[in-house]
Protein backbone atom coordinates (compact mmCIF):
# COMPACT_ATOMS: atom_id res chain seq x y z
CA UNK A 1 0.00 0.00 0.00
CA UNK A 2 2.73 2.56 0.86
CA UNK A 3 4.59 1.11 -2.17
CA UNK A 4 1.81 1.95 -4.38
CA UNK A 5 1.15 5.57 -2.59
CA UNK A 6 4.75 6.60 -3.33
CA UNK A 7 4.66 5.10 -7.37
CA UNK A 8 1.55 7.63 -7.41
CA UNK A 9 3.00 10.33 -6.12
CA UNK A 10 6.18 9.90 -7.99
CA UNK A 11 3.90 9.91 -11.53
CA UNK A 12 2.16 13.09 -10.55
CA UNK A 13 5.15 14.75 -9.85
CA UNK A 14 6.67 13.48 -12.92
CA UNK A 15 3.60 15.34 -14.51
CA UNK A 16 3.09 18.06 -12.43
CA UNK A 17 5.65 20.59 -14.45
CA UNK A 18 4.01 19.10 -18.17
CA UNK A 19 0.77 20.30 -17.11
CA UNK A 20 1.80 23.30 -15.16
CA UNK A 21 3.73 24.57 -18.13
CA UNK A 22 0.53 24.30 -20.52
CA UNK A 23 -1.70 25.80 -18.22
CA UNK A 24 0.55 28.33 -17.70
CA UNK A 25 1.21 29.28 -21.14
CA UNK A 26 -2.50 30.70 -21.29
CA UNK A 27 -1.26 32.85 -18.06
CA UNK A 28 -0.82 36.41 -17.99
CA UNK A 29 -1.64 40.22 -19.05
CA UNK A 30 -2.68 38.99 -22.31
CA UNK A 31 -4.83 35.79 -21.86
CA UNK A 32 -4.95 33.08 -24.12
CA UNK A 33 -7.70 30.72 -23.39
CA UNK A 34 -7.20 27.19 -23.64
CA UNK A 35 -9.20 26.81 -26.96
CA UNK A 36 -7.00 29.45 -28.86
CA UNK A 37 -3.71 28.14 -26.97
CA UNK A 38 -4.52 24.67 -28.69
CA UNK A 39 -5.34 26.59 -32.10
CA UNK A 40 -1.97 28.29 -31.78
CA UNK A 41 0.15 25.34 -31.38
CA UNK A 42 -1.64 23.24 -33.99
CA UNK A 43 -1.02 26.60 -36.37
CA UNK A 44 2.25 26.73 -35.55
CA UNK A 45 2.87 23.04 -36.10
CA UNK A 46 1.05 22.98 -39.54
CA UNK A 47 0.64 26.44 -40.78
CA UNK A 48 -1.07 25.91 -43.54
CA UNK A 49 -4.22 23.30 -42.43
CA UNK A 50 -4.17 24.98 -39.04
CA UNK A 51 -7.02 27.64 -38.23
CA UNK A 52 -6.50 31.26 -37.94
CA UNK A 53 -4.93 32.83 -35.04
CA UNK A 54 -3.90 36.41 -34.11
CA UNK A 55 -0.26 37.08 -34.71
CA UNK A 56 -0.39 39.06 -31.09
CA UNK A 57 -1.46 35.56 -29.51
CA UNK A 58 1.34 33.71 -31.51
CA UNK A 59 3.79 36.34 -30.80
CA UNK A 60 3.25 35.82 -27.21
CA UNK A 61 2.93 32.68 -27.08
CA UNK A 62 6.21 31.78 -28.60
CA UNK A 63 8.54 34.69 -28.79
CA UNK A 64 7.86 35.42 -24.46
CA UNK A 65 5.94 32.94 -23.05
CA UNK A 66 7.81 29.73 -24.25
CA UNK A 67 10.66 30.53 -23.87
CA UNK A 68 9.92 32.08 -20.36
CA UNK A 69 8.38 28.84 -19.27
CA UNK A 70 11.10 26.46 -20.87
CA UNK A 71 13.39 28.31 -18.69
CA UNK A 72 11.55 27.80 -15.48
CA UNK A 73 11.08 24.21 -16.08
CA UNK A 74 14.70 23.51 -16.71
CA UNK A 75 16.02 26.54 -14.27
CA UNK A 76 14.18 24.67 -11.74
CA UNK A 77 15.12 21.20 -12.12
CA UNK A 78 18.84 22.12 -12.53
CA UNK A 79 18.80 24.28 -9.19
CA UNK A 80 16.97 21.68 -7.16
CA UNK A 81 18.80 18.80 -8.85
CA UNK A 82 22.11 21.28 -8.09
CA UNK A 83 21.33 21.30 -4.67
CA UNK A 84 20.08 18.04 -3.68
CA UNK A 85 23.66 16.64 -4.97
CA UNK A 86 25.31 18.94 -3.56
CA UNK A 87 23.77 18.50 0.01
CA UNK A 88 24.45 14.62 -0.82
CA UNK A 89 28.34 15.13 -1.80
CA UNK A 90 28.75 17.68 1.55
CA UNK A 91 26.78 15.19 3.59
CA UNK A 92 24.79 18.19 5.05
CA UNK A 93 21.25 18.81 4.09
CA UNK A 94 21.68 23.00 4.41
CA UNK A 95 24.09 22.87 1.77
CA UNK A 96 22.83 24.36 -1.85
CA UNK A 97 24.68 26.48 -4.03
CA UNK A 98 24.11 29.41 -2.95
CA UNK A 99 25.72 29.06 0.28
CA UNK A 100 28.33 27.90 -1.29
CA UNK A 101 28.99 30.37 -2.95
CA UNK A 102 28.35 29.49 -6.63
CA UNK A 103 25.69 31.48 -7.31
CA UNK A 104 27.22 34.91 -6.67
CA UNK A 105 30.38 33.63 -8.62
CA UNK A 106 28.22 32.31 -11.40
CA UNK A 107 26.58 35.98 -10.82
CA UNK A 108 29.85 37.49 -10.96
CA UNK A 109 31.06 35.81 -14.11
CA UNK A 110 27.83 36.86 -15.69
CA UNK A 111 27.81 40.21 -14.90
CA UNK A 112 31.13 40.65 -15.72
CA UNK A 113 30.19 39.57 -19.90
CA UNK A 114 27.63 41.31 -19.92
CA UNK A 115 28.90 44.48 -18.58
CA UNK A 116 32.42 44.85 -20.18
CA UNK A 117 32.86 41.85 -22.80
CA UNK A 118 29.29 42.62 -24.19
CA UNK A 119 27.64 40.02 -26.39
CA UNK A 120 30.80 38.60 -27.79
CA UNK A 121 31.10 36.41 -24.75
CA UNK A 122 28.46 34.06 -23.59
CA UNK A 123 27.63 35.04 -20.20
CA UNK A 124 27.24 31.12 -19.56
CA UNK A 125 30.86 30.33 -20.00
CA UNK A 126 32.20 33.70 -17.94
CA UNK A 127 29.36 32.66 -14.67
CA UNK A 128 30.61 29.16 -15.00
CA UNK A 129 34.61 29.91 -14.70
CA UNK A 130 33.89 31.99 -11.52
CA UNK A 131 31.16 29.67 -10.10
CA UNK A 132 33.74 26.96 -10.26
CA UNK A 133 36.11 29.43 -9.00
CA UNK A 134 34.02 30.38 -5.87
CA UNK A 135 33.27 26.82 -4.94
CA UNK A 136 36.64 25.54 -5.21
CA UNK A 137 37.84 28.70 -3.03
CA UNK A 138 35.33 27.89 -0.52
CA UNK A 139 37.07 24.19 -0.73
CA UNK A 140 40.55 25.32 -0.19
CA UNK A 141 39.88 28.03 2.37
CA UNK A 142 37.62 25.82 4.16
CA UNK A 143 40.59 23.49 4.15
CA UNK A 144 40.05 20.01 3.61
CA UNK A 145 37.76 18.43 0.71
CA UNK A 146 35.67 16.36 2.92
CA UNK A 147 34.37 19.62 4.94
CA UNK A 148 32.97 20.23 8.71
CA UNK A 149 29.63 21.96 8.49
CA UNK A 150 30.75 25.32 10.48
CA UNK A 151 33.91 25.84 8.08
CA UNK A 152 32.05 24.82 4.80
CA UNK A 153 29.23 27.19 5.54
CA UNK A 154 31.20 29.87 7.24
CA UNK A 155 33.27 29.85 4.22
CA UNK A 156 30.55 29.88 1.78
CA UNK A 157 29.14 33.41 3.12
CA UNK A 158 32.88 34.92 3.44
CA UNK A 159 32.83 33.27 -0.89
CA UNK A 160 29.95 34.94 -1.18
CA UNK A 161 30.68 38.14 0.60
CA UNK A 162 33.78 38.71 -1.94
CA UNK A 163 32.24 37.95 -5.14
CA UNK A 164 28.76 40.13 -4.24
CA UNK A 165 31.75 42.90 -3.61
CA UNK A 166 33.18 42.03 -6.89
CA UNK A 167 29.65 42.16 -8.32
CA UNK A 168 29.42 46.01 -7.13
CA UNK A 169 32.36 46.86 -8.70
CA UNK A 170 31.36 45.79 -12.14
CA UNK A 171 27.73 47.77 -11.21
CA UNK A 172 29.87 50.79 -10.35
CA UNK A 173 31.64 50.93 -13.59
CA UNK A 174 28.63 49.64 -15.67
CA UNK A 175 27.16 52.59 -17.48
CA UNK A 176 23.84 53.62 -16.51
CA UNK A 177 21.99 51.65 -19.52
CA UNK A 178 23.66 48.41 -18.86
CA UNK A 179 23.15 49.05 -14.40
CA UNK A 180 19.85 48.84 -15.18
CA UNK A 181 19.22 45.89 -17.31
CA UNK A 182 22.04 44.05 -14.57
CA UNK A 183 20.16 45.10 -11.51
CA UNK A 184 16.94 43.74 -12.83
CA UNK A 185 18.95 40.40 -14.12
CA UNK A 186 20.71 39.87 -10.72
CA UNK A 187 17.29 40.01 -8.64
CA UNK A 188 16.33 37.18 -10.69
CA UNK A 189 13.98 37.08 -13.57
CA UNK A 190 12.87 34.87 -16.32
CA UNK A 191 11.21 37.63 -18.42
CA UNK A 192 14.88 38.23 -20.35
CA UNK A 193 14.28 34.82 -21.41
CA UNK A 194 15.32 34.77 -25.48
CA UNK A 195 15.77 31.44 -27.54
CA UNK A 196 19.30 32.83 -28.14
CA UNK A 197 20.47 32.54 -24.65
CA UNK A 198 18.38 29.38 -23.92
CA UNK A 199 19.91 27.71 -27.41
CA UNK A 200 23.39 27.51 -24.80
CA UNK A 201 21.54 27.50 -21.54
CA UNK A 202 18.84 24.61 -22.07
CA UNK A 203 21.38 21.84 -23.53
CA UNK A 204 23.86 23.09 -21.00
CA UNK A 205 21.05 22.50 -18.01
CA UNK A 206 19.70 19.55 -19.57
CA UNK A 207 23.34 17.28 -19.97
CA UNK A 208 23.76 18.58 -16.55
CA UNK A 209 20.67 17.27 -14.60
CA UNK A 210 20.41 14.18 -16.94
CA UNK A 211 24.30 13.47 -15.97
CA UNK A 212 23.57 14.21 -12.12
CA UNK A 213 20.50 11.68 -12.38
CA UNK A 214 22.66 8.85 -14.04
CA UNK A 215 24.50 9.33 -10.63
CA UNK A 216 21.64 9.31 -8.18
CA UNK A 217 22.55 6.20 -6.95
CA UNK A 218 25.94 7.43 -6.95
CA UNK A 219 25.29 10.17 -4.23
CA UNK A 220 24.27 8.31 -1.61
CA UNK A 221 27.56 6.38 -1.43
CA UNK A 222 29.32 9.92 -1.42
CA UNK A 223 27.12 11.40 1.28
CA UNK A 224 28.82 8.56 3.64
CA UNK A 225 32.35 9.46 5.13
CA UNK A 226 35.18 9.50 2.42
CA UNK A 227 37.02 6.93 4.11
CA UNK A 228 34.05 4.49 3.82
CA UNK A 229 33.42 5.24 0.22
CA UNK A 230 36.34 4.79 -0.60
CA UNK A 231 36.92 1.60 1.42
CA UNK A 232 33.94 0.85 -0.87
CA UNK A 233 35.53 1.15 -4.42
CA UNK A 234 34.72 5.01 -5.06
CA UNK A 235 37.10 7.08 -6.60
CA UNK A 236 35.93 9.69 -4.25
CA UNK A 237 37.82 12.72 -5.52
CA UNK A 238 37.25 12.48 -8.78
CA UNK A 239 33.79 11.68 -8.11
CA UNK A 240 33.20 14.36 -5.93
CA UNK A 241 34.92 16.84 -8.63
CA UNK A 242 33.13 15.01 -11.15
CA UNK A 243 29.33 16.29 -9.08
CA UNK A 244 31.06 19.92 -8.52
CA UNK A 245 31.64 20.56 -11.83
CA UNK A 246 28.32 19.65 -12.95
CA UNK A 247 26.56 21.43 -10.39
CA UNK A 248 28.22 24.47 -11.17
CA UNK A 249 28.06 23.70 -15.08
CA UNK A 250 24.22 24.04 -14.50
CA UNK A 251 23.72 26.64 -11.72
CA UNK A 252 26.26 29.19 -14.15
CA UNK A 253 23.35 27.95 -17.04
CA UNK A 254 20.85 29.08 -14.92
CA UNK A 255 21.79 32.05 -13.77
CA UNK A 256 23.76 33.26 -16.86
CA UNK A 257 20.09 33.56 -18.20
CA UNK A 258 17.58 34.10 -14.96
CA UNK A 259 20.06 35.74 -12.56
CA UNK A 260 20.38 34.69 -8.57
CA UNK A 261 17.04 32.60 -7.59
CA UNK A 262 18.18 31.31 -4.62
CA UNK A 263 17.22 28.76 -2.06
CA UNK A 264 15.06 26.41 -4.75
CA UNK A 265 17.93 24.03 -4.33
CA UNK A 266 17.11 24.17 -0.51
CA UNK A 267 13.84 23.93 -0.21
CA UNK A 268 12.86 21.67 -2.99
CA UNK A 269 15.08 18.81 -2.38
CA UNK A 270 14.30 18.71 1.38
CA UNK A 271 10.73 18.45 0.87
CA UNK A 272 11.48 15.53 -1.35
CA UNK A 273 13.27 13.94 1.17
CA UNK A 274 10.40 14.69 3.78
CA UNK A 275 7.86 13.04 1.26
CA UNK A 276 9.90 9.95 -0.38
CA UNK A 277 12.96 9.47 2.54
CA UNK A 278 16.74 10.13 1.72
CA UNK A 279 17.20 7.23 -1.25
CA UNK A 280 19.23 10.03 -3.38
CA UNK A 281 17.32 7.33 -6.57
CA UNK A 282 14.17 9.46 -5.54
CA UNK A 283 15.23 12.32 -4.02
CA UNK A 284 17.09 13.17 -7.22
CA UNK A 285 14.66 12.95 -10.23
CA UNK A 286 12.10 13.80 -7.85
CA UNK A 287 13.65 17.44 -7.05
CA UNK A 288 13.78 17.97 -10.58
CA UNK A 289 10.38 17.38 -11.41
CA UNK A 290 9.17 19.18 -7.95
CA UNK A 291 11.87 22.16 -8.36
CA UNK A 292 10.13 22.30 -12.04
CA UNK A 293 7.22 22.83 -11.24
CA UNK A 294 7.94 25.37 -7.80
CA UNK A 295 9.60 27.68 -9.96
CA UNK A 296 6.90 27.43 -12.83
CA UNK A 297 4.39 28.28 -10.08
CA UNK A 298 6.96 31.30 -8.85
CA UNK A 299 6.98 32.50 -12.25
CA UNK A 300 3.41 32.57 -13.03
CA UNK A 301 2.59 34.46 -9.97
CA UNK A 302 4.73 37.03 -10.41
CA UNK A 303 3.64 37.34 -13.31
CA UNK A 304 -0.02 37.94 -12.42
CA UNK A 305 0.00 39.05 -8.62
CA UNK A 306 1.16 42.71 -8.98
CA UNK A 307 0.23 45.07 -12.18
CA UNK A 308 3.96 45.41 -12.13
CA UNK A 309 6.10 42.48 -12.49
CA UNK A 310 7.69 41.16 -9.33
CA UNK A 311 11.73 39.93 -9.61
CA UNK A 312 11.49 35.86 -9.05
CA UNK A 313 14.51 35.71 -7.28
CA UNK A 314 12.90 37.99 -4.31
CA UNK A 315 9.91 35.68 -4.28
CA UNK A 316 12.16 32.51 -4.03
CA UNK A 317 14.19 34.25 -1.06
CA UNK A 318 11.16 35.76 0.59
CA UNK A 319 10.02 32.19 1.03
CA UNK A 320 12.97 30.11 1.59
CA UNK A 321 14.95 32.38 4.25
CA UNK A 322 12.03 31.46 6.80
CA UNK A 323 12.23 27.95 5.27
CA UNK A 324 15.94 27.38 6.19
CA UNK A 325 15.59 29.00 9.39
CA UNK A 326 12.87 26.34 10.48
CA UNK A 327 15.42 23.55 8.63
CA UNK A 328 18.46 24.81 10.80
CA UNK A 329 16.70 24.76 14.22
CA UNK A 330 15.50 21.32 13.44
CA UNK A 331 18.61 20.09 11.52
CA UNK A 332 20.51 19.13 15.30
CA UNK A 333 18.14 16.79 16.15
CA UNK A 334 16.93 15.41 12.60
CA UNK A 335 19.35 15.36 10.16
CA UNK A 336 23.05 15.12 11.24
CA UNK B 1 42.92 -15.35 1.61
CA UNK B 2 45.92 -13.77 3.43
CA UNK B 3 47.47 -10.45 4.03
CA UNK B 4 51.21 -10.28 4.63
CA UNK B 5 52.43 -7.11 6.02
CA UNK B 6 56.12 -6.51 5.02
CA UNK B 7 57.80 -3.21 5.85
CA UNK B 8 54.90 -1.39 6.43
CA UNK B 9 55.17 2.47 7.49
CA UNK B 10 52.97 5.20 8.06
CA UNK B 11 53.17 8.92 9.74
CA UNK B 12 51.09 11.91 10.66
CA UNK B 13 52.33 14.66 13.13
CA UNK B 14 53.90 13.23 15.92
CA UNK B 15 52.29 9.50 14.96
CA UNK B 16 54.43 6.32 13.81
CA UNK B 17 53.26 3.49 12.66
CA UNK B 18 55.82 1.00 11.80
CA UNK B 19 54.86 -2.76 11.33
CA UNK B 20 58.11 -5.11 10.35
CA UNK B 21 56.68 -8.47 9.52
CA UNK B 22 53.15 -9.70 10.22
CA UNK B 23 50.98 -12.14 8.67
CA UNK B 24 47.20 -11.97 8.83
CA UNK B 25 46.15 -15.75 8.10
CA UNK B 26 43.18 -16.58 5.70
CA UNK B 27 39.58 -18.04 7.14
CA UNK B 28 40.82 -16.63 10.80
CA UNK B 29 39.82 -14.05 13.33
CA UNK B 30 42.13 -11.87 14.30
CA UNK B 31 41.78 -9.18 17.09
CA UNK B 32 44.20 -6.05 17.07
CA UNK B 33 44.57 -5.36 20.50
CA UNK B 34 46.11 -1.89 22.39
CA UNK B 35 46.13 1.25 24.61
CA UNK B 36 44.04 3.94 22.96
CA UNK B 37 46.55 5.80 20.39
CA UNK B 38 48.29 2.52 19.77
CA UNK B 39 48.08 3.00 16.19
CA UNK B 40 45.62 -0.11 16.06
CA UNK B 41 43.16 2.53 13.91
CA UNK B 42 45.68 3.82 11.36
CA UNK B 43 46.96 -0.09 10.98
CA UNK B 44 43.30 -0.65 10.22
CA UNK B 45 42.83 1.96 8.14
CA UNK B 46 46.56 1.30 5.98
CA UNK B 47 45.31 -2.37 5.74
CA UNK B 48 42.23 -0.89 3.87
CA UNK B 49 43.39 1.50 1.86
CA UNK B 50 41.92 4.53 3.33
CA UNK B 51 45.65 5.71 4.19
CA UNK B 52 48.48 5.94 2.03
CA UNK B 53 51.02 3.79 2.56
CA UNK B 54 54.46 4.85 0.68
CA UNK B 55 55.81 2.02 -0.46
CA UNK B 56 54.51 -1.60 -1.71
CA UNK B 57 54.14 -3.26 1.84
CA UNK B 58 51.05 -4.87 1.84
CA UNK B 59 50.79 -8.15 -0.17
CA UNK B 60 47.22 -10.00 -0.51
CA UNK B 61 48.10 -13.59 -1.19
CA UNK B 62 51.40 -12.47 -2.62
CA UNK B 63 49.73 -9.88 -4.90
CA UNK B 64 50.89 -6.31 -4.21
CA UNK B 65 48.16 -4.31 -2.83
CA UNK B 66 49.06 -0.79 -4.07
CA UNK B 67 48.97 -2.13 -7.45
CA UNK B 68 45.22 -2.45 -7.10
CA UNK B 69 42.29 -0.09 -8.50
CA UNK B 70 39.91 1.69 -5.63
CA UNK B 71 37.57 -1.06 -6.98
CA UNK B 72 39.61 -3.58 -7.38
CA UNK B 73 40.96 -3.44 -4.01
CA UNK B 74 37.72 -3.25 -2.64
CA UNK B 75 36.34 -6.60 -4.11
CA UNK B 76 39.20 -7.87 -1.65
CA UNK B 77 38.80 -5.78 1.58
CA UNK B 78 36.10 -4.31 3.36
CA UNK B 79 36.17 -1.66 6.20
CA UNK B 80 33.91 -0.77 8.66
CA UNK B 81 34.88 2.78 10.64
CA UNK B 82 34.75 3.08 14.05
CA UNK B 83 33.17 6.31 13.93
CA UNK B 84 29.57 6.16 11.61
CA UNK B 85 29.39 9.69 9.95
CA UNK B 86 25.57 9.56 8.47
CA UNK B 87 24.11 13.15 7.49
CA UNK B 88 20.63 11.53 5.83
CA UNK B 89 18.30 8.81 7.17
CA UNK B 90 18.69 5.66 4.65
CA UNK B 91 16.62 2.65 4.91
CA UNK B 92 18.57 -0.46 6.67
CA UNK B 93 18.46 -1.77 2.68
CA UNK B 94 19.30 1.11 1.12
CA UNK B 95 22.38 1.45 3.46
CA UNK B 96 23.79 -2.08 2.83
CA UNK B 97 22.98 -1.67 -0.63
CA UNK B 98 25.59 0.88 -0.60
CA UNK B 99 28.53 -2.09 -0.46
CA UNK B 100 27.97 -2.94 -4.13
CA UNK B 101 29.42 0.17 -5.36
CA UNK B 102 32.61 -1.24 -6.39
CA UNK B 103 30.49 -3.38 -8.67
CA UNK B 104 28.63 -0.85 -10.03
CA UNK B 105 29.65 2.29 -12.42
CA UNK B 106 29.00 5.92 -11.12
CA UNK B 107 26.61 6.05 -13.48
CA UNK B 108 24.26 3.34 -12.40
CA UNK B 109 21.78 2.32 -10.08
CA UNK B 110 21.86 -1.28 -8.18
CA UNK B 111 20.47 -4.34 -9.91
CA UNK B 112 17.99 -6.56 -8.30
CA UNK B 113 20.96 -9.21 -8.38
CA UNK B 114 22.59 -6.39 -6.11
CA UNK B 115 19.55 -6.12 -4.15
CA UNK B 116 19.45 -9.61 -3.59
CA UNK B 117 23.05 -9.74 -2.39
CA UNK B 118 22.21 -6.93 0.24
CA UNK B 119 18.70 -9.04 1.50
CA UNK B 120 20.59 -12.15 1.89
CA UNK B 121 23.61 -10.19 4.04
CA UNK B 122 20.51 -8.75 6.17
CA UNK B 123 19.72 -12.46 6.50
CA UNK B 124 22.93 -13.90 7.53
CA UNK B 125 23.84 -11.33 10.23
CA UNK B 126 20.16 -12.34 11.75
CA UNK B 127 18.19 -9.03 10.48
CA UNK B 128 16.13 -10.29 7.80
CA UNK B 129 12.75 -7.83 8.10
CA UNK B 130 14.12 -4.93 8.68
CA UNK B 131 15.01 -3.57 5.32
CA UNK B 132 12.56 -1.36 5.48
CA UNK B 133 13.58 0.01 9.07
CA UNK B 134 15.83 4.04 8.81
CA UNK B 135 19.02 3.24 9.86
CA UNK B 136 19.13 6.05 12.21
CA UNK B 137 16.41 4.91 14.50
CA UNK B 138 18.15 1.33 14.64
CA UNK B 139 20.17 0.39 18.43
CA UNK B 140 23.65 0.67 18.40
CA UNK B 141 24.24 -3.39 18.43
CA UNK B 142 21.62 -3.33 15.01
CA UNK B 143 23.10 -0.70 13.82
CA UNK B 144 27.15 -3.04 13.91
CA UNK B 145 25.11 -5.69 12.49
CA UNK B 146 23.66 -3.35 9.52
CA UNK B 147 27.44 -2.10 9.05
CA UNK B 148 28.77 -6.12 8.74
CA UNK B 149 25.76 -6.32 6.20
CA UNK B 150 26.92 -3.91 4.11
CA UNK B 151 30.55 -5.54 4.43
CA UNK B 152 29.00 -8.46 2.78
CA UNK B 153 27.21 -6.87 0.55
CA UNK B 154 30.88 -5.79 -0.94
CA UNK B 155 31.40 -9.67 -1.31
CA UNK B 156 35.41 -9.16 -0.51
CA UNK B 157 37.33 -11.79 1.31
CA UNK B 158 38.50 -9.88 4.13
CA UNK B 159 36.57 -7.89 6.36
CA UNK B 160 38.33 -5.06 8.39
CA UNK B 161 35.96 -4.19 11.48
CA UNK B 162 37.29 -0.88 13.35
CA UNK B 163 36.07 -1.61 17.34
CA UNK B 164 33.09 -3.77 16.07
CA UNK B 165 32.39 -3.42 20.22
CA UNK B 166 32.27 -0.40 21.52
CA UNK B 167 29.43 1.33 22.98
CA UNK B 168 27.37 -2.33 23.23
CA UNK B 169 26.42 -3.80 26.04
CA UNK B 170 27.27 -7.41 26.35
CA UNK B 171 24.71 -9.17 24.57
CA UNK B 172 25.50 -7.22 21.72
CA UNK B 173 29.43 -7.67 22.08
CA UNK B 174 28.42 -11.50 21.93
CA UNK B 175 26.34 -11.29 18.90
CA UNK B 176 28.93 -9.36 17.10
CA UNK B 177 32.08 -11.47 17.77
CA UNK B 178 29.93 -14.45 17.27
CA UNK B 179 29.06 -13.11 14.00
CA UNK B 180 32.71 -12.69 13.20
CA UNK B 181 33.13 -16.05 14.11
CA UNK B 182 30.70 -17.44 11.52
CA UNK B 183 32.19 -15.07 9.04
CA UNK B 184 35.44 -17.41 9.26
CA UNK B 185 34.27 -20.43 9.68
CA UNK B 186 30.87 -20.64 7.55
CA UNK B 187 31.70 -18.12 4.49
CA UNK B 188 35.71 -18.50 5.13
CA UNK B 189 36.33 -14.78 5.43
CA UNK B 190 39.72 -13.07 6.72
CA UNK B 191 38.09 -10.82 9.73
CA UNK B 192 40.46 -8.28 11.44
CA UNK B 193 39.09 -6.48 14.24
CA UNK B 194 40.55 -4.39 16.59
CA UNK B 195 39.37 -4.76 20.26
CA UNK B 196 39.28 -3.32 23.62
CA UNK B 197 37.67 -6.15 25.37
CA UNK B 198 40.82 -8.68 26.30
CA UNK B 199 38.63 -11.58 27.62
CA UNK B 200 36.82 -11.15 24.03
CA UNK B 201 39.44 -11.14 22.32
CA UNK B 202 40.76 -13.95 24.00
CA UNK B 203 37.14 -16.03 23.42
CA UNK B 204 36.49 -15.43 19.91
CA UNK B 205 39.92 -14.92 17.76
CA UNK B 206 42.23 -17.55 16.54
CA UNK B 207 44.95 -14.95 16.56
CA UNK B 208 45.91 -11.92 18.44
CA UNK B 209 48.08 -8.66 17.24
CA UNK B 210 49.30 -6.50 20.53
CA UNK B 211 50.31 -2.91 19.45
CA UNK B 212 51.89 -0.38 21.56
CA UNK B 213 53.39 3.15 20.47
CA UNK B 214 52.99 2.25 16.94
CA UNK B 215 54.90 -1.08 16.61
CA UNK B 216 53.45 -4.82 17.34
CA UNK B 217 54.78 -6.05 20.31
CA UNK B 218 54.02 -9.84 20.02
CA UNK B 219 51.52 -11.72 18.02
CA UNK B 220 50.08 -15.11 17.85
CA UNK B 221 47.59 -17.69 18.99
CA UNK B 222 45.95 -16.32 22.29
CA UNK B 223 46.55 -19.28 24.39
CA UNK B 224 50.69 -18.96 23.38
CA UNK B 225 51.34 -15.20 23.31
CA UNK B 226 49.13 -13.90 25.91
CA UNK B 227 50.88 -13.74 29.25
CA UNK B 228 51.12 -11.04 32.48
CA UNK B 229 54.28 -9.50 31.49
CA UNK B 230 52.92 -9.38 27.50
CA UNK B 231 49.55 -7.16 29.37
CA UNK B 232 51.60 -4.98 31.46
CA UNK B 233 54.20 -3.96 28.52
CA UNK B 234 51.73 -2.87 26.20
CA UNK B 235 48.34 -1.19 29.04
CA UNK B 236 51.33 -0.10 31.44
CA UNK B 237 49.19 -1.48 34.45
CA UNK B 238 49.50 -4.33 37.03
CA UNK B 239 47.68 -6.67 34.99
CA UNK B 240 47.54 -10.35 35.87
CA UNK B 241 45.20 -13.89 34.32
CA UNK B 242 43.68 -16.59 36.34
CA UNK B 243 41.91 -19.13 34.89
CA UNK B 244 38.54 -19.94 36.00
CA UNK B 245 36.50 -22.58 34.53
CA UNK B 246 38.33 -23.01 31.30
CA UNK B 247 38.34 -19.19 30.87
CA UNK B 248 40.80 -16.74 31.19
CA UNK B 249 40.41 -13.42 33.12
CA UNK B 250 42.04 -10.88 33.20
CA UNK B 251 42.38 -8.59 36.17
CA UNK B 252 43.33 -5.32 36.42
Amino acid sequence: MKNKKAKVLAVVLFLLPFILTLASLSIGRFHIPPKDLGRTIIQAISPSAGPEVSAAARDILFRIRLPRLLLALMAGAALSVSGASLQALFKNPLVNEYILGISFGAAFGAALSLVFLGKNFPAQAAAFIFALGAVLAVLLISGRFESHTVSLLLTGVIVSAFFQALLSLVEFFASPYALQSLFFWLMGSLSLATWKDLSISLPVMAVGVAALILMRWRLNVLSLSEEEAKSMGVNVRREKLLVILLTSMITAAATAVAGVIGWIGLIVPHLVRMMVGADNRKVVPLSAALGASVLIIADDITRVAATFEIPIGILTSLIGIPFFIILLRRSGKVWL
Amino acid sequence: MSIEVRGLFFGYEDFRLSVEDLCFEGRKVTSIVGRNGAGKSTFLKCLAGVLPVPKPSLFLDGRNLASLRVRERAKLISYVPQELVLAFNYSVLDFVLMGRAAFLSPFSVPSREDLGTAAEALQFVGLEGFEKRDFSRLSSGERRLVLIARTLAQSAEILLLDEPTTFLDPKHEVEVMNLCRKLALDKGKTVIVTLHNLEMAIKYSDAMVFMKEGRVVASGRPDEVLNTDLLEQVYDIPMSIVTYDGKKIILR
